[in-house]
This record gives structure tokens, sequence and C-alpha cells, in this order.
């Protein structure tokens, strides 16, 4: 499994990056953190003419805050983002969340906008964030800057709105509200594999009732879900077992995912109805915690 | 002997039949039975094994096969032309051109025993016909693996597509078009039909009939080390060297020389490091063969290292058959007799599946009174790879029959414990067979049950699972009772079939160093540690003084190899009587060279020691020295300081026990969390506990894999979908409990050699512990589980959440 | 590295310049070339074993600047300018380290094919979090394949090198 032949460039200037894309577009491939991507090579399952190595462009890997929110680079590796104290303050639910990412030796060389663009139907971080609201920060030699939320970002299995000559430089995560329980929960057939379904939910109390919600799906459809309409029905709602189960039970009425041979469609639906019953009830449990830490001046929780 | 070498207290039964020895050294048992640290470790540990891939022979050429696409369909043209003229191509092979060189043989089914004459006939490469996805089609030979991948994306077939045999209920039917036009059918032997035991009368007086259809499903070895073999044929000489990940040096040797056509000295095959295989790697297989005959066309080291995809589509299976069973029981619940009809799906090409029905036929009384058997087999041919042998290959009889007892106990209200109770053979009553032959002489699968039953507390047990039950929580308790032939009681014949015998050639070499020479050829078992261990106990040196030789078929003796949990026993054996006998030896020409008499002499750490005080010493090396001046010892004495002992396993017997697992599953997802797993067993006289126990888990692993991951999984058009590790999914660290393991006293029936193998029976047993298990989980929700996969979709479609 | 505009070509030859093991070492590959086959073929270091090729196994992880990585994921002209550290590098030729010693004392391993990637990751674990629990272990190394052994000795091994002792057998 060895593979096939390409043509390798390592730009070390973003213009250089865009201007090898504007060239060559359609036959050559961006290599972020290649653990998608070599696989794909291995196995030649992918066979770019070119490939355009982003690692020696600088500015692509910063963590940082900006407008009280996270702007990440592209190229920062998910190991750095899971160390991240700043990311756990900013977006814990992103924090939740990586440690599902394979292993540590995939997430040490895997990449935030690597994982993004790839797209893969099952992967965590898109439905982090489409969960997130997330705006990803697009950028073509021919058409300059522009930003795609996440809700317009996953156009369909492994697809996404960048064309062949453009490059996902930024993320920007808006800070959630403060008090917000966040989880993320994930079956997979085994720890550190492909979701078979994962849901990522944050949860704000308010006087002892939802506030607001957020709940996004993986492994259930081509794209990451977010389920808007369960989301509206919660708040005002009481956080109770009841609630939730009815929740579960109308997200995944909504679901049409995939049979494989890990699980049949059915399947799918039925672990989606457990983990989003369970995943509001641990991030309520969070929010409430928040919320009497809060209460007893027990400092700022995020 | 003021000093005689009275035994140290040891496992019970042993001290009570054993007489002072004088044929020992009395620093005897410093090893046999510790785990000694294994001197394999410092060069696995340090990067510095030397595995197949690891070689660098000038002048290598590197293999990649181009393989159907196609489960089934006839070959009409092939065209390498391209291929051959692409960059850094030395040469390329198609299955005509190949048919010229070299002739396709049985491959593991002539290794291991089937017969290779007769139908079906094939070529190393295919020629007229492809038979599954991954039939080696054609075969580039290049510089590196990278253009010779790149050479056969250039190759061009034309297939004409036939229908694909998917299943063995299409094997079976008449009408599917035969996968070997000279089998006629798709059937390759059978139905065979066997009775033991009175069948008719057992099930008359039955008070009800239990019938199951039971399933094992198609899974495979994957050693973490695909296949591989660098050939260098030697123009000059005419000489064929052979490196190869194997497990027996002498089976590819034969092999080669049969299909090459060449002198059997003529073809030398070695082995160094080799990275797991768990019955896989056994013989030459096609493309091994197809590369040897490449290196003697071209005069150069041709290598293939198999990858990952080739090794989960086309190296082998095993394991899937199915089973009609029908049980004749008391409402007490005596278990009177069994009928049995198996079907096993063989693939393609043909593999060991014909061996089996005999196996399986065999052993499924296992440790019970089951006084009548009727047994029918049938092995089909299906478009799959080819039915290999994995680890227990035998192993559906205890599947089924576990299995079968827990449906038994359901059926008849009855705790599946107490049935088994009611039903295993007591050691020294009748029966003191199984109804199908084999003795049953010192089996302790009852006293393994007894021990468990102390250890998991069941009525606990059952309380906690009631309250976890009104809670929505599912737990379940599993048990499994197993014998295995480690290798087994002495059958009558037996001793007339060579691979029933080991041999061991132990020298004292000029330096005093201890050579031990032996067909195992180990892959994970430490034999050059274990081997070492014995040989340094009876022989009288210190472990460092042993090297234990394997991987040269120019110089380990004949045999079989590792397999089949036989090493402790032939090869513990063979080398326990070689070192004695060799001990023998060099006493009797010591005796000359001092002038004493041999029964006053020892031989201590390495040195010739005489029992009074002031007796002057010899160290081996200044023996060994002596010796080789001749004229020394008068005549008569033999000067030669090498013994080769055959040993045919003496009173050899079985390895058994039981194992439990308490396991929960979760309702929501269908995920099993395994709490504890225990494991009660008598796997003989230990060696080494740390190697025995690394084998019983790594078996149990594998066990655990098949149930809730591994599955080796064709559509209907006979396409392999699990060519990958992600979807052919091994077990990991977070998979695997910690296994709680007791070893129990074993009995001794052999005067000397009571080391028994455990190298198989913790997957032979696992994955029916595991099931019933499950099964116990789900028992009040009426699911009857018959087959053996049950990963987390399954299960909550047989618990009714998720429609099948 | 040549500019964008200038022709490209897949046969190209790229030099690799990096540290192995504290050593400066220099090689030449087309583009196409892992790591890991960089590291066998080329630097001839053939510790590092190929399991699966699709970064699954983990037989191949090596530590690159620091962090786990699997070279077979790895094209071996991402590794220049690096410092990559394999199994031979763990301990001075003809010696074991601490956690080879251990392991070597609890028999962890068996055939030792996936042995060096195990090392590597356990390193790399160990340098983050000097004193895992067996849980954290378990998590840790669950990228790492191994057919022979259950597991449970490896982890066994790995808490005998920190000194704390497993709970079970």
């Amino acid at each position: 499994m060895k593979p096939p032949p390409f043509a390798y460039r390592a730009p070390e200037s973003l213009g250089e990056a865009l201007a090898l894309l504007a060239e060559h577009g359609d036959d050559a491939k961006v290599l972020a953190g290649g653990q998608s991507l070599v696989p794909l090579l291995n196995l030649r399952l992918a066979r770019p003419a070119l490939l355009v190595d982003l690692a020696r462009v600088p500015g692509l890997a910063g963590v940082d805050q900006r407008d009280g929110g996270l702007a990440l680079g592209a190229m920062a590796r998910e190991r750095t983002l899971e160390r991240s104290q700043l990311v756990r303050r900013l977006a814990p639910l992103l924090s939740a969340a990586l440690p599902f990412i394979g292993h540590p030796a995939i997430r040490s060389r895997g990449t935030l906008g690597g994982s993004l663009a790839h797209a893969d139907p099952a992967a965590e971080l898109p439905a982090v964030a489409a969960a997130l609201d997330a705006e990803m920060v697009v950028l073509s030699a021919a058409r300059g800057e522009r930003t795609v939320a996440a809700k317009d970002f996953f156009s369909g299995f492994f697809s996404t709105a960048l064309e062949p000559d453009e490059i996902l430089t930024e993320v920007r995560i808006p800070r959630l509200a403060t008090g917000m329980g966040v989880c993320f929960m994930e079956v997979a057939r085994r720890h550190g594999d492909f979701a078979m379904v994962g849901v990522a939910v944050a949860v704000r109390l308010e006087a002892g009732n939802i506030a607001e919600a957020r709940l996004a799906l993986t492994g259930v459809a081509q794209v990451p879900v977010r389920a808007i309409d369960a989301e509206r029905s919660l708040v005002g709602a009481a956080p109770d077992p009841t609630r939730f189960a009815g929740v579960a039970e109308a997200v995944a009425d909504g679901l049409e995912p995939r049979s494989d041979l890990h699980g049949s469609s059915g399947y799918r639906r039925q672990v989606a109805r457990a983990l989003v019953r369970r995943a509001l009830a641990v991030a309520s449990r969070r929010a409430a915690v928040h919320n009497s830490q809060r209460d007893l001046g027990e400092g700022d929780t995020g | 002997m003021a000093d005689a070498t009275q035994l140290p207290e040891r496992d019970g039964g042993m001290s009570s039949m054993a007489p002072p020895r004088s044929d020992r050294s009395a620093v005897a048992e410093r090893y046999t039975g510790a785990a000694v640290r294994r001197t394999e470790d410092l060069r696995i540990l340090t990067g510095r094994a030397s595995y197949v891939g690891d070689l660098r022979l000038p002048g290598t050429l590197d293999v990649a096969f181009l393989r159907s696409p196609l489960a089934h369909g006839r070959l009409l043209r092939i065209d390498t032309e391209a291929a051959r003229r692409a960059r850094g191509v030395v040469a390329v092979f198609d299955g005509a051109a190949m048919a010229k060189l070299a002739s396709a043989g049985g491959g593991q089914a002539s290794e291991l025993g089937s017969a290779e004459a007769g139908p079906p006939s094939f070529t190393l490469l295919a020629t007229d016909k492809v038979r599954l996805v991954g039939d080696p089609v054609a075969m580039v030979v290049a510089e590196t693996r990278y253009l010779a991948e790149d050479a056969c994306e250039l190759i061009e077939v034309a297939y004409d597509p036939l229908p694909a045999v998917a299943t063995a209920e299409q094997a079976l039917d008449p009408a599917s078009p035969p996968i070997f036009d000279d089998l006629g059918s798709n059937i390759l032997s059978g139905p065979t039909e066997r009775q033991f035991g009175d069948v008719a009368a057992t099930f008359a007086r039955a008070d009800r009939v239990v019938r199951a259809s039971l399933s094992q499903h198609r899974q495979q070895n994957v050693p973490m080390e695909c296949r591989g073999i660098v050939a260098s044929f030697d123009q000059a000489s005419g000489d064929l060297l052979v490196h190869i990940s194997t497990q027996g040096v002498h089976g590819v040797r034969q092999q080669l020389a049969r299909q090459l056509g060449m002198p059997l000295e003529r073809v030398h095959v070695r082995a160094g490091d080799v990275g797991g295989s768990f019955g896989l790697k056994f013989g030459a297989s096609r493309e091994e063969v197809a590369c040897a005959a490449a290196s003697r066309e071209l005069g150069r080291p041709v290598r293939w290292i198999e990858d990952r995809n080739e090794n989960l589509t086309a190296s082998g299976q095993a394991r899937e058959e199915s089973f009609e069973v029908e049980a004749a029981v008391t409402n007490d619940g005596d278990i009177l007799g069994l009928k049995v009809k198996m079907v096993i799906d063989s693939g393609a090409y043909p593999g060991i599946a014909g061996e089996l029905v005999g196996a399986v036929q065999e052993l499924i009384p296992g440790p019970y009174r089951i006084s009548a058997i009727s047994f029918s087999g049938t092995v089909v041919v299906t478009n799959k790879a080819s039915y290999v042998a994995y680890r227990g290959p035998w192993a559906a009889e205890t599947w089924v029959r576990e299995r079968m007892i827990d449906l038994i106990a359901s059926e008849l209200g009855i705790e599946p414990l107490e049935i088994r109770r009611r039903n295993l053979a007591v050691r020294g009553e009748p029966p003191l067979e199984m109804v199908t032959g084999p003795s049953l002489a010192g089996v302790t699968a009852r006293e393994s049950l007894e021990r468990m039953a102390e250890l998991v507390k069941l009525k606990e047990f059952r309380d906690r699972q009631a309250a976890a039950r009104r809670e929505g929580r599912y737990l379940g308790l599993g048990l499994a009772t197993y014998i295995e032939p480690a290798p087994g009681p002495r059958s009558p014949g037996e001793s007339q079939d060579p691979e029933n015998w080991e041999r061991v050639r132990m020298r004292l070499e000029p330096d005093g160093t201890l050579a031990v020479f032996t067909s195992q050829m180990p892959h994970g078992q430490g034999h050059q540690t274990t081997l070492a261990q014995v040989a340094a106990d009876w022989f009288g040196v210190d472990i460092e003084q042993v090297a234990v030789i394997v991987g040269d078929s120019d110089q380990v003796p004949q045999g079989f190899g590792t397999g089949g949990s036989r090493s402790a026993t032939m090869a513990g054996g063979a080398t326990l009587h070689a070192a004695r006998a060799l001990r023998v030896k060099v006493l009797e020409v010591a005796a000359q060279l001092v002038d004493a008499s041999p029964d006053q002499l020892d031989i201590a750490h390495g040195v010739v020691v005489g029992r009074a005080p002031s007796a002057p010493t010899l160290t081996l090396a200044e023996l060994a020295a002596a010796v080789a001046v001749g004229g020394r010892l008068p005549p008569g004495v033999d000067s030669d300081l090498e013994v080769t002992f055959a040993f045919d396993g003496g009173e050899s017997g079985w390895s058994g026990g039981t194992h439990c697992a308490v396991v929960e599953v979760d309702a929501g997802t269908g995920l099993v969390n395994i709490e504890r797993y225990w494991v009660v067993e008598d796997c003989g006289e230990l060696i080494n506990p740390a190697v025995v126990e690394g084998q019983v888990r790594g078996g149990v692993a594998q066990g655990i894999g098949a149930v809730l991951l591994e599955r080796s999984v064709y559509d209907e058009t006979g396409q392999y979908l699990s060519g990958s590790l992600m979807d052919y999914l091994l077990p990991t660290a977070t998979d695997v409990p910690a296994i709680e393991i007791e070893h129990l006293p074993t009995i001794p029936l052999d005067p000397d050699v009571n080391f028994r193998g455990v190298g198989e029976g913790g997957m032979i047993v696992a994955p029916a512990t595991l099931c019933n298990a499950i099964a116990d989980a789900l028992s009040s929700l009426g699911v009857r589980v018959t087959e053996q996969h049950l990963p987390p979709a399954r299960l909550l479609e047989l618990m009714g959440t998720v429609p099948a | 590295m040549s500019g964008p505009s200038q022709a490209i070509s897949a046969d190209e030859i790229i030099t690799i310049e990096l540290t192995v093991n504290g050593t400066p070492r220099r090689g030449y590959a087309e583009a196409r070339k892992t790591l890991a086959d960089f590291l066998r073929e080329d630097l001839a270091l053939t510790g590092t074993h190929l399991g699966c090729e699709h970064g699954v196994c983990g037989a191949c992880t090596v530590l690159v600047d620091g962090e786990p990585a699997r070279a077979c994921l790895m094209l071996a002209v991402q590794a220049h300018g690096c410092e990559v550290r394999t199994i031979e590098g763990l301990a001075p030729e003809g010696t074991l380290g601490p956690l080879q010693r251990a392991m070597w004392e609890n028999h962890s391993f068996q055939c030792g094919f996936c042995t060096p990637g195990f090392l590597m990751q356990i390193t790399a674990l160990l340098a983050e979090n000097p004193a895992p629990s067996e849980a954290e272990v378990r998590e840790a190394l669950a990228g790492n394949l191994c057919r022979c052994t259950g597991y449970q000795s490896i982890v066994r091994g790995v808490l005998a090198a920190i000194g704390a002792p497993p709970a079970g057998g």
C-alpha cells in the first residue's frame, strides 16, 4: 500500500500557497496534518498531481482570544488545542470533544482545519463547529477572504464549501454564554474510532429551567446535524428525563442515518436517541453545578 | 546419595509418585516453573529483532500482485506489455507464465494433512478463472514496491463476470456455478455421517429434544506482521535460499521443493523473528511459491512483504461454520446424546477445512458424559479466501457444546452451572473415554468448574443481577468448560504418523555451550527461553549456557514446527529426554577422563563435579576439548557429544479448564462491558508461568474480539468489505479487561513429561464464555443467542429495540 | 525547495535532512515516500515496523519533535528539519533503559512486532503524565494494537516502570 506518485511543494508564505492552488486547482490537494489524506494516498484512493504542504506557512496555527471568543489557526494541531487552557475556558465543548478524536499520535499531527475541510460525516470537529456556530475564514488568490458559517460550510458527503483554489485559514468560535454546561458523547466501535453517533450538547439554566440549548450530531447524516427545532423546544423547559426522552425521540425520528457494516440506520437512530437523552442530562447537571457555584460565589467556571 | 534430589514440593500429585532422581542434576529445578525472563526480549525491546521485512539482501527486487476485483469470473485476456516497460520493472508474470515455472499444490491443505492429489486443480496465479476478490492474477517484480504497484496499474485484464457463490447456502445449491470446473459442484466433501454409541435408543429414551441452529462467523488470524518472503535463487549453485515468516521451516522447504521440482537438499529455508501467526503461516502460499519461482527465473532475490489489505482480503480466513444441533435430554438435565450436522464454508482454494470435520466430530463431547453422538459434516467451496488454521481450528466443538448446554439449561429452567456439574465426567469413574474415542484420563474439568463456582459466588451475583434488572440494567454471568488436545492423549496408530514425533538435537559445543536444535518456530511463545529452562535443569548448566537454535532447515531436525498447542509437551519433552540422555553420555565420557564411576559424578552449573568433596572437577569446555582430540577415550565409549531424541509425547493428556465472564449490556447502545473475566485452568506442569499466562490472555483477547468486534464480511456479490483495520476491528487495551488466572494442580500421567500446551485454549473457550454471559444478561428479554458475533447493533436487534 | 511557478515533477528527488536519535541524518526520496519507509529503507532503522500502512495499528509510532506520530501517515519530506526518535534511540546500544527493563521483567511482549510502537507511545505518555493510572495507561495505548498479549502484561510493565504495581495480575 504505497502512495502513487505526486509532486510536492511546501510554500513558505500564504501567498505562495494560494498561488499554487490558483495554478493547479483541481489537480492539487492541501496537506495539513495528513491524518486523513495520507491513508487515502496509501490506499491509492486519492491521486493528486500536487500536494501543497501548509506546514511552513507562518501564522496559521495560532490559538488566540479575539472579540471574546476564539480565533484558531486552521493548522493548529488537535493535541495543542486539547492542552490549551484558553480553549478550555472559551470553548469547553471543543475541549470535551477533542479526546474522542482518534488517539494521541493522530492528534499530535491532525489539525483543526484539516478535519473540518475533510468533512468526514463521522468526525467530531464538524459537529462541534456546527454546535458553536463557528465561522470559517477562507482565502483564495482570485477572490480574497470570505467567511462561511458552519451551517453553510459542510455541503455533503466529504464535501465543503471550499473551492479548489481556496485554503481554510482560521476558525472563529464565538464564546457561548457564561454558565453553559457542556457534554460531548460518542458511541464508537472502540475507543478512538470514528463515531457511529456523536452528540455535542451545551445547556444553560436560569431559575432551574433551560434558557438556551445547543445540540449537534455527527455520524447520522452526510453533514453534521444541528438540531435547531430540538433546541427551541427545550427553551423554557425543566431539565427532566421525560422531556429529554421526548426531545431525543423527536431528534432521532428526523434522522436518516446510513447503514454500513458497523450498524444499520435503525441502530444509529436508536443510539442517537440514547445519546441525546444522556448528553442533555449530563450537560444540564453541569449547568446546574455552575449556577450553584456562581450563587455561592465560587468563581468563573466559564 | 545423601543429597538425593528430593523433588521440591510442587503441584499436588507429583511428589507422591516421584522417586528420588538419579538421572538429573542435584541443582535441577532452578528454572522449570519459574517466570524466567526471556532472552528474546533483549532484541525485541531494542528494535533489533529481525523480521523478514528487515532483511537487506543486495540486489533484492520487490513484488506487487495484481489481484482480482471480482469474486468470480473467467479471465479472458491479460496484457502486461505496458507494465513490463514501466520504470524500474524487471519482470511481469501472468498466470500462464508462472504455471510454466512452478506447480500449485494444496497450500495449507497439503501442509496440514489433506491429500493434494485430485480435484480441485488450480494454478499459482489465476489463469482461466478468478475465484475470490484478491485472487492473484499477475506478479510485478520491480526495483521497489512503490514502482511495482505503479506497474500493476498498467496491466489490462478482461474478465467475464460469473455469479458469485457468496454463501454456503448457495454453494449447497446444485444450480450454483461450479467454482472449480473439475469439482463438478461446490461441495468439496461430505455429507459424511458417523455415529458413536446407540443414538437411536438414546434419543428414544429422552424426555425431550432441544434443538438449535448455531453458527460461528468468518474471522481471521490478523497477526501484526503480515506474510513475507525473500526468495533468493543462486543460479550458479542451484541453491534456493528462502527467508520467510513461518510457523515451520521444514514444511515450507518440502512444499517448495515439490512445487518447484527441486531436490530437497537444494532448498534452504530460514526464519528469523516472526511477528505472530496464529495458524496462518504454515507451508508456502501461492504467492510465496510464485516468489521462489520468480527468483529462480531471474537469478535475483525476490521479496514480497504482504500489505494489510492483502492480508485481510486474501491470506485466509476461518471459523465460518453452521450447525444444526439436537440434544437428547432428561427433564432433570442429563445430556444423553447429540445429533450434529455441520457445514463448513471453506472459501475457494483448498485450505484445512477438510480436516476439521473429523476433529470437531471427535472433540464435541468434551469432558462430559455424553453417551451418543451422531455427526454429519459437509465442506463447501465459495468465492472467499481459503479456510486456514486459526488458533484452535476445531474450536466450534466447544462453542456449539457450551452454547447448547446453556440453551438446554434455559429450556429446563436449571442453572447452567448445575447442568455442567451434572454432566461432567468424574475422573476415574466411567466413562473413562469420550464416546468418540479419546481417553479422559487426567481430565480436571470438573475440578475447574468447582473452583470457578467458589470464585464467582453465583448466588450473590444472581441477587445483584435481579436488582440491576429492576433498574433497567442488564448484567449477565456466563461459564464455559473445555478441554484442549495439548497435545492430547495418545491414540492407537498415532505413533505411525511422523507428525506425532518431535525431535530435538542437543550438542555440547566446544566452548561448553549446550546447543539445542528444535523444529519449533517461535512466534511469541518464547521457546528460546522455555526450552532453555528445561535443558538447563535436566543437563546441569546455567541457562546462560544454553542456546536454542530455531528457524534453519539446514540445522534443525525435521518437524512440524509450532502449532497445535503441542510444543510444551512435544518439544519440552524431547528437550527433557535429550538433555537427560546427553547428560548420561557426558558423564560416561567424564568418568573416563577423571577415572571415576559415572554414578559418582554430576553436572552442576556447567561443571562436572564428583560427589566426594575432594573429587576433581572438569568444566564442560575442558571435557569437550579433551574429547575433540581423538584417542583420549577407550574404544567403545561414545565420544560424540550429541544426542537426537525423538519423542512421541509420552503419556500425554489434555489441557483444559473453565472460564467465566460477568458482563453488562448497555440497553441504549448495545455496547458490552466485561466487568470481570476469570480463568481456572490446568495446563500440566508449567515451564514458565509468565509465558503460560501470556498465551491464555492473548487467546481470550482474540475470543473477545471474535464476539464483540471481528468479522470477515462479504456482501452478496462476494465483494470483501473488511479489507482494512478500520473495518476488521481488533480489540484494544480498552476492550480487553484484566483476566484473572488460577492454575489447578495437574494429574501427572507420564513419569517425566507432564508439560501440556496452552496456546489455543483461551481462544477455544472464550467465545462461548462471553456469548453465554451476554445471553444470561438478556435472558429476561427472552433472547436466544445462537450466533457468535454479537456487536452492539446486533444486540439491539436481538433485544427488540431495533428492527432486524 | 523550488518556487511555485517552476515545473513540478512527481519524480523529483527531495533532500531530507533531519535528526534521528540525536544524530543528523540525510536521505533522498520522492515526495511520496512515507517516513516509515524512509526510516526503514533509507536510514536502515528497521526497528520501526509496518503493520497496516493506514494509521490504525500503531506499530510504526515514532516521536517527532517529542510528540508521538504514526510514521506511516507522514511523508518523509514532512520530517525535514525535525527531531525524530525511534526505538533504536531509547537506550544506548547494548543496554536497556528503565522502561525496557520493566517490560522485560514483566514479560510484556510476545512476538515483538508491535513493541516498537508501544514503547514510543509509552515514552510519550510518561513524558506528559509521569504517573498515569491503569485506566489512563489503557486509554493512552488504545491506539496501539497487539495481537499476542491481551495487553495486561504491557500495562503491568508500564505500571512497574513507574513504580506503581497494578491492582490485578
